[in-house]
């Protein structure tokens, strides 16, 4: 086996989570990946899938069939390249083991083939089940030939490739022209808020194109001309050829594909030979900073409560490592983002409006309706955040630590979920607050939101944790790792989201098909959440205690 | 003070790690804890400290059983564990005051402890920095300094000397025996025979799991007359 093969086996190794020796966590784990693949994947596929297939058939009437696909996989694209900027910084320049592979007599090609290999497949991996989705329906609408398939499955495998070398040439070509980046956390922070710039810019660009609305949205895409798509095509040319590969002209289009993807890979290569090693020397983890005397530190050194002090740490760990700072804490304020675009994609409908005038006139549907809207979002800004559900994994080599100091488990786990509490909490009711200001929801109303989002947040909270006792991921040589590639983070957004949604569905049902008046349903609902908080404490408290206690690292 | 009671071991019900062993350090004892690599030394370090559970067997620390009274027992230990990278992103400062926090120092004693190590390990002016800024070395330090800062009556130090300057390995063998002086617990585990020789009351050595050795060094040489200790240790082992 070549050394670049065997380097490439060995890297993807370091980012897989590790197996699970115990019997009841193997089952566990099985019934979470087949709860979190049928639950939560396969659905959200499904509805990709319909919403290409719905919009293909009509498209192809007025020759516009392979806009929805190619404009669904641009989309895909923008965000492989969003999220690879981060990914390839660190597994180019900042991950633990390059100051083991700089050493060993390899080529640049090698460390930079192996590693841009390794970040591909495990990109191709997440992205997989939606792209097949999109062009299954694609496929089953347009009804082209059987070896599209064939196509397709080539493009699921190599659709990254193009946004993962634009990754890895502008952060090369970064790392050369900018001195000051020598350090991992400057890197973080600008690329932290660079994706963060992007989602604000782009929802804002949206908006202020002429509407973002449903009808706007439709005619764009049945323009055969589509303006956005040739755009697109310019900046990720490789889309449209697989795309009219299935269409017809298919030997040629494939041809042009490799080519595409194969020149891009030469030039990828080329920068690697000419920058990579000049850039990658020199690089250290921390900024130096400068030093003082005792008497100007000592002034800090003061006794707090244990809790207080472990809360302090937790908190400036999550603000500081910059890993975290974007993945935790950066993403609470990406939602009121979305919900501006969904207020925009409202466009003639007004739904919104007659929304807004139903809670003002105190309609118990609407009130119901908002009250469970609250608290859903609760549930997944809590989950998306990942502070709880990687607490413990956030430990990594040092989780030792949590298990000789003289402070209980279930100590450190209510810090850990006071942590995500506040955060997420915090979150939530300046939402709430903000929506109390617009909505004119009065106080009754703003307190019982504010109640109900803190117990949402709370339940998944504890929840987290919990699910994060069962098989933390220790071994991680870069924070970004911890997060990345985690199953507990996924399996606990799964489970939440589930049961979120027959929370809600059942409180909606039991308020149509019942005799029980809105205040009924929304006392049952607070009852509800009040025994998932006290089954999630019991969980920490009996189950993830026990979990931290028997692991041996 | 240290009192372990016939401790099994073994990790996913294959690899018996240690087995059946059993022994004690009295206040005042320095002990050191000999073996190679896979001995079983870092496994005991850590059901001593609670890190890891003994599948059977008695671990009594300071009169409290690490397993009934974990608190209690933890609160009495000073631990220095084989890898100093922890929390890197805190500074210096805010490290020590979370471990006094955790330990409940009071500030005043906190300072004193605080100022006076650091000025034995010449770690003052770096104590506004951020840990990910130090050196191997000055890391293994800032673990010293914030495992002894409680004065625990029992130090457990797992390979303390790795990563310290001369003047600082001196240093904290003469902690060690200040410490021992005071009525206290030492036990430490080292692959240095020179440092065992030089400071243990007694030394344990350990292979696959068991104590082939438990007594003092001037024993030990007695009974292999002639012979350094180097080649004792590597005839015990390697029998």
């Amino acid at each position: 086996m070549s050394i670049f093969l065997k380097l490439t086996m060995a890297l993807i190794k370091t980012v897989e989570p590790g197996s699970e020796e115990k019997k009841y966590k193997k089952i566990f784990y099985r019934i979470m990946g087949f709860i979190a693949v049928f639950g939560i994947m396969l659905p959200m596929a499904f509805l990709v899938g319909v919403i290409i297939y719905t919009l293909t058939a009509p498209l192809a009437e007025i020759g516009s069939g392979t806009n929805a696909v190619e404009l669904f996989l641009h989309l895909v694209s923008v965000f492989s390249f969003v999220f690879g900027i981060n990914v390839i910084f660190t597994v180019f320049y900042f991950s633990g083991d390059i100051e083991n592979l700089l050493p060993l007599p390899l080529s640049p090609y090698q460390i930079i083939g192996s590693k841009f290999t390794a970040a591909l497949i495990s990109e191709s991996i997440m992205e997989f089940i939606v792209i097949l989705a999109a062009f299954a329906g694609y496929i089953i609408a347009a009804g082209v030939p059987f070896y599209s398939w064939i196509i397709a499955l080539f493009g699921m495998l190599t659709l990254p490739v193009i946004p993962l070398v634009y990754c890895g040439i502008i952060c090369m070509l970064l790392m050369l022209i900018t001195g000051f980046i020598k350090n991992k956390d400057t890197v973080n922070k600008i690329t932290g808020v660079m994706t963060f710039a992007a989602v604000i810019i782009i929802a804002f660009l949206i908006s202020g194109s002429g509407g973002f609305d449903t009808e706007h949205l439709l005619s764009a895409i049945s323009d055969p001309n589509n303006s956005i798509i040739n755009t697109m095509n310019f900046i990720f040319p490789h889309i449209g050829l697989i795309v009219d590969a299935m269409v017809g002209n298919t030997f040629i289009n494939i041809l042009f594909y490799i080519a595409v993807n194969a020149a891009a890979i030469a030039l990828f290569m080329l920068t690697a030979r000419l920058v990579y090693f000049r850039t990658v020397t020199g690089i250290n983890g921390a900024r130096q900073t400068k030093h003082k005397s005792f008497s100007s530190v000592s002034e800090k050194i003061k006794r707090r409560s244990a809790p207080v002090s472990y809360l302090k740490k937790e908190f400036k760990l999550l603000f500081r490592t910059p890993a975290y700072f974007s993945n935790c804490i950066i993403i609470n304020l990406i939602w009121p983002v979305f919900l501006y675009l969904i207020y925009l994609l409202q466009g003639k409908t007004n739904f919104l409006d007659s929304f807004i005038y139903n809670i003002h006139n105190g309609d118990e549907e609407t009130v119901l309706v908002f009250l469970l809207g609250v608290s859903a979002v609760s549930v997944l800004i809590t989950a998306a955040n990942s502070i709880a559900s990687s607490a413990l994994t956030r430990e990594g080599k040092h989780f030792a630590f949590i298990k000789y100091i003289p402070m209980s488990y279930m100590a450190q786990l209510n810090v850990k979920a006071l942590v995500s509490i506040i955060i997420s909490g915090a979150g939530m009711i300046l939402y709430v607050a903000a929506a109390a200001i617009y909505l004119n929801l009065g106080i009754k109303l703003t307190l019982c939101c504010c109640l109900l989002s803190l117990l949402s947040v709370s339940f998944v909270s504890y929840f987290g944790i919990f699910m994060d006792s069962v098989n933390p991921k220790l071994i991680w040589d870069d924070e970004l790792n911890a997060l990345r590639g985690n199953y507990n983070i996924f399996f606990n957004m799964a489970i939440a989201i589930l049961l979120e949604a027959a929370t809600c569905a059942g409180a909606y049902l039991l308020f149509k098909f019942t005799n029980f008046g809105a205040l009924m349903i929304i006392i049952i609902l607070f009852i509800f959440i009040m025994l998932l908080n006290a089954l999630s404490y019991l969980l920490c408290s009996i189950k993830a205690t026990k979990n931290i206690d028997s692991l041996s690292f | 003070m240290i009192k372990f009671e016939n401790v099994t071991k073994t990790y996913n019900k294959k690899v018996r790690a240690i087995d059946d062993i059993s022994f004690q350090v009295k206040g005042g004892e320095i002990v050191g804890f000999i073996g190679p690599n896979g001995s079983g030394k870092t496994t005991t370090m850590k059901i001593l400290t609670g890190i890891i559970k003994a599948d059977v067997g008695k671990v009594t620390i300071n009169k409290y059983n690490i397993r009934r009274d974990p608190i209690k027992a933890k609160q009495s230990i000073g631990y220095i564990s084989d890898s100093p990278d922890m929390f890197l992103r805190l500074k210096g400062t805010e490290f020590l005051d979370l471990i006094g926090d955790i330990y409940h120092v009071p500030t005043k004693k906190r300072r004193e402890k605080i100022e006076s190590m650091c000025e034995r390990f010449e770690l003052t002016d770096y104590l506004s920095a951020p840990i990910m800024s130090y050196s191997h070395g000055m890391r293994q330090k800032i673990m010293v300094v914030a495992a002894l800062m409680h004065n625990p009556p029992v130090w457990i130090l797992d390979e303390p000397m790795i990563g310290l300057d001369p003047k600082s390995a001196f240093e904290l063998k003469q902690m060690m025996r200040e410490h021992a002086k005071a009525g206290n617990a030492v036990f430490f585990s080292t692959h240095v025979l020179e440092v065992a020789e030089k400071l243990c009351d007694r030394v344990i050595i350990i292979k696959k799991g068991h104590i082939l050795y438990d007594g003092t060094l001037e024993q030990l040489e007695d009974q292999n007359k002639n012979e350094s200790l180097e080649k004792i240790f590597l005839e015990l082992t390697e029998k």
